[in-house]
């Protein structure tokens, strides 16, 4: 039997995405665990787990972010497939290799089937590079990695029994990288499968970033000289230069604010751009002479009840654009 | 007398912006020395320090970048009331306070009098907080006076600072000249100040196009000043580390979400677009467009004619 476990802290949003997802994922036997959230989302988990590890014939625990949504109709059998792999601990669909912190992401990320679906600006979706089945990088492979994205995560029955999260880490962030690193400490192994989700979040990350950068100094702290190559930086040095890490990092973060800015005021000068050729289009001579055509246009597609719009619009079944093109992996800093 | 001095490496952008700008404000006595650059801007500055201390009347020493566009009619009267106070070693138009490293920006910046303005996506101009205060009301941060660091894409230079100091070549090629030349003009216990001195810096929104050089420089400053302040900020280099390196994948996912945020708002204006350009009274009504632009083309041909 595969158990489902969400910790629940907005009914709406589970309703729209988890347990669409699950719907669509669970087998007849398959038990839902929908529970409030109890605090943290680590004692949420471990609530959720100790439930689950009380059942019998539990094959899995499929743990689901209520903002996650499982697309497969055959996932059971794809996690069961993966699972048959000895010794395996926890299974995902987004992972990386030589993981440093919790920024999982500044890995070597091999393999992120799931699509983030944003609401901002129209709302839209940015697939990540194994989401559709073409077009597959050279470095995507399923298989072991060193952790996995938090927002869905498969723990096989071993792991129900012997392992929980660490509940002193903080609220949210961190924990799928602890729980990950404490699955390889047990000798087990973390592993990415080619199940497909839609992440249903908004293109801000990180909306509280001091909580983050509390967790990400506690993991390090954790973990450093316990499982290379955890808390380490980035850039090769060793454990005990705190004087070279500490320059180094200040003045990468410096570069990373500054490219941002950067970025800002590209898409401000865009927009104006945009503005100004929106401008010109619609204060065109002949735009306003065909007003009176548009005009009636729309009420003849009002008069049909808007079956234009449903069918035929820019827009898809579920009221967002489908992605334009091939994007970058997306990254989920909230994990 | 004021100099002028520009280390030029695009001889295009001087001849278009400094050049213009300075020749719109110099007086007739005043010195001006466009430099070709030979090697970092370190060491290309202090050629022309060395130029202008050779000047017995010299008032005061205006560095600008290349691409720096002097707009302001009433700028060497505004440069002299600045250095009026005989402590003042340095002036900008853009200055901070709190800088601790030269991301000077991340201090609490006090006054920016300049226009930024780009080539991109067509051209336009983001304008500083200070440029226009007829226009935009000042915010109450605002004000002209002491600050710890200015931005050197324009610095004026008392003739104290002119003889005294000197840019430090070992520091790299370009990024931090600014702010460790204001660190050396505050630790003789000179000042740096800001004064409302408009400008329009033609430059490219990247804002950094080589990272590494510049968290390379960043660091070597760090160190310099912070071994000359005893090391005050070394107590605990673990904590500042571990800090830091939160702060840096902190800095990292903030990038990427304003790098999805740009590309999810560029999807939603180009569909705006597209569903004018698409549709049928756009498209029908493309032949007359047509003709319009061709009688357009045709009475500019005569004009010129």
């Amino acid at each position: 039997m595969i158990v489902f476990g969400c910790s629940i802290t907005s009914p709406d949003m589970y309703r729209d995405a988890a347990q669409t997802g699950m719907s669509r994922a669970a087998e007849p036997d398959s038990v839902i665990i929908a529970n409030a959230a109890a605090g943290s989302l680590m004692r949420s988990y471990n609530l959720i787990m100790d439930k689950a590890a009380e059942l019998d014939d539990v094959e899995a625990l499929v743990l689901v972010h209520q903002d996650a949504e499982l697309v497969d109709a055959d996932f059971c059998a794809r996690i069961r497939r993966a699972l048959t792999e000895p010794d395996v601990g926890v299974i995902g669909c987004v992972g990386a290799i030589d993981v440093r912190n919790i920024a999982w992401w500044e890995g070597s990320v091999t393999w992120g089937s799931f699509t983030h679906r944003y609401t901002e600006y129209g709302g839209g979706q940015i697939d990540a590079f194994t989401f559709t089945e073409d077009n597959h990088p050279g470095y995507a492979r399923t298989g072991e990695v060193d952790t996995l994205d938090g927002f869905i995560l498969v723990m096989a029955p071993w792991t129900i029994q012997h392992i929980r999260f660490d509940e002193t880490l903080g609220q949210l962030h961190g924990y799928d990288y602890d729980f990950c690193l404490q699955v390889r400490e047990a000798g087990k192994k973390v592993m990415t499968a080619d199940f497909k989700a839609i992440h249903h979040h908004s293109l801000d990350l990180v909306t509280d970033e001091t909580v983050w950068i509390e967790a990400h100094k506690r993991v390090a702290e954790k973990w450093l000289g316990r499982m290379h190559p955890a808390g380490l930086p980035n850039w090769g040095a060793a454990n005990d230069d705190w004087k070279g890490r500490a320059l180094q990092a200040e003045a990468e973060a410096g570069a990373e604010r500054l490219t941002r800015v950067s970025i800002q005021m590209k898409a401000e000068a865009q927009l104006r751009r945009h503005k100004a050729e929106m401008e010109e289009v619609t204060h065109s001579t002949s735009w306003r002479l065909t007003r009176p055509l548009r005009v009636l246009g729309e009420q003849v597609r009002r008069r049909r009840g808007g079956r234009g719009a449903r069918n035929g619009g820019p827009h898809g079944q579920d009221g967002t654009r489908p992605s334009a093109n091939s994007t970058p992996p997306p990254v989920d800093g909230s994990g | 007398m004021i100099a002028f001095g520009v280390a030029v490496t695009r001889s295009e952008d001087y001849e278009r912006w400094a050049g213009p700008g300075i020749e719109r404000v110099r007086e007739p006595d005043s010195a001006v020395y466009p430099n070709s650059s030979p090697g970092s801007i370190f060491r290309a500055y202090n050629l022309l320090l060395d130029l202008a201390a050779a000047h017995g009347g010299l008032e005061a020493l205006v560095l600008l970048h290349q691409d720096v566009e002097i707009v302001d009619d009433d700028f060497c009267r505004k440069v002299r009331a600045a250095f009026a106070d005989p402590d003042v070693a340095v002036a900008g138009c853009v200055g901070a306070l709190d800088a601790r490293t030269m991301a000077w920006w991340e201090g609490a910046v006090t006054w920016a009098s300049f226009t930024h303005r780009y080539h991109e996506h067509g051209g336009g101009l983001l304008p500083a907080f200070a440029m226009s205060p007829h226009d935009v009301k000042l915010p109450a941060y605002a004000r002209t006076g002491q600050v710890d660091t200015i931005d050197g894409f324009i610095m004026v230079l008392s003739p104290w600072a002119v003889r005294n100091l000197r840019f430090d070549e070992t520091l790299g090629q370009f990024h931090g000249y600014d702010y460790d030349l204001c660190r050396q003009a505050r630790a003789a216990g000179r000042k740096v100040v800001t004064a409302d001195l408009k400008v329009h810096h033609h430059h490219s929104l990247e804002l950094m196009p080589d990272p590494e050089n510049w968290i390379e420089a960043n660091i070597r400053l760090t160190e310099k000043w912070e071994s000359r302040n005893g090391g005050a900020g070394a107590r605990d280099w673990k904590a500042r580390a571990r800090r830091a390196e939160a702060q840096a994948s902190a800095a990292n996912v903030q990038r990427i979400s304003a790098k999805m945020q740009a590309a999810a708002r560029e999807r939603e204006l180009l569909t705006e677009l597209e569903s004018i350009t698409g549709s049928a009274s756009w498209r029908s009504t493309a032949p007359i467009r047509r003709l319009a632009a061709a009688a357009r083309a045709r009475a500019r041909r005569a004009s010129r004619g």
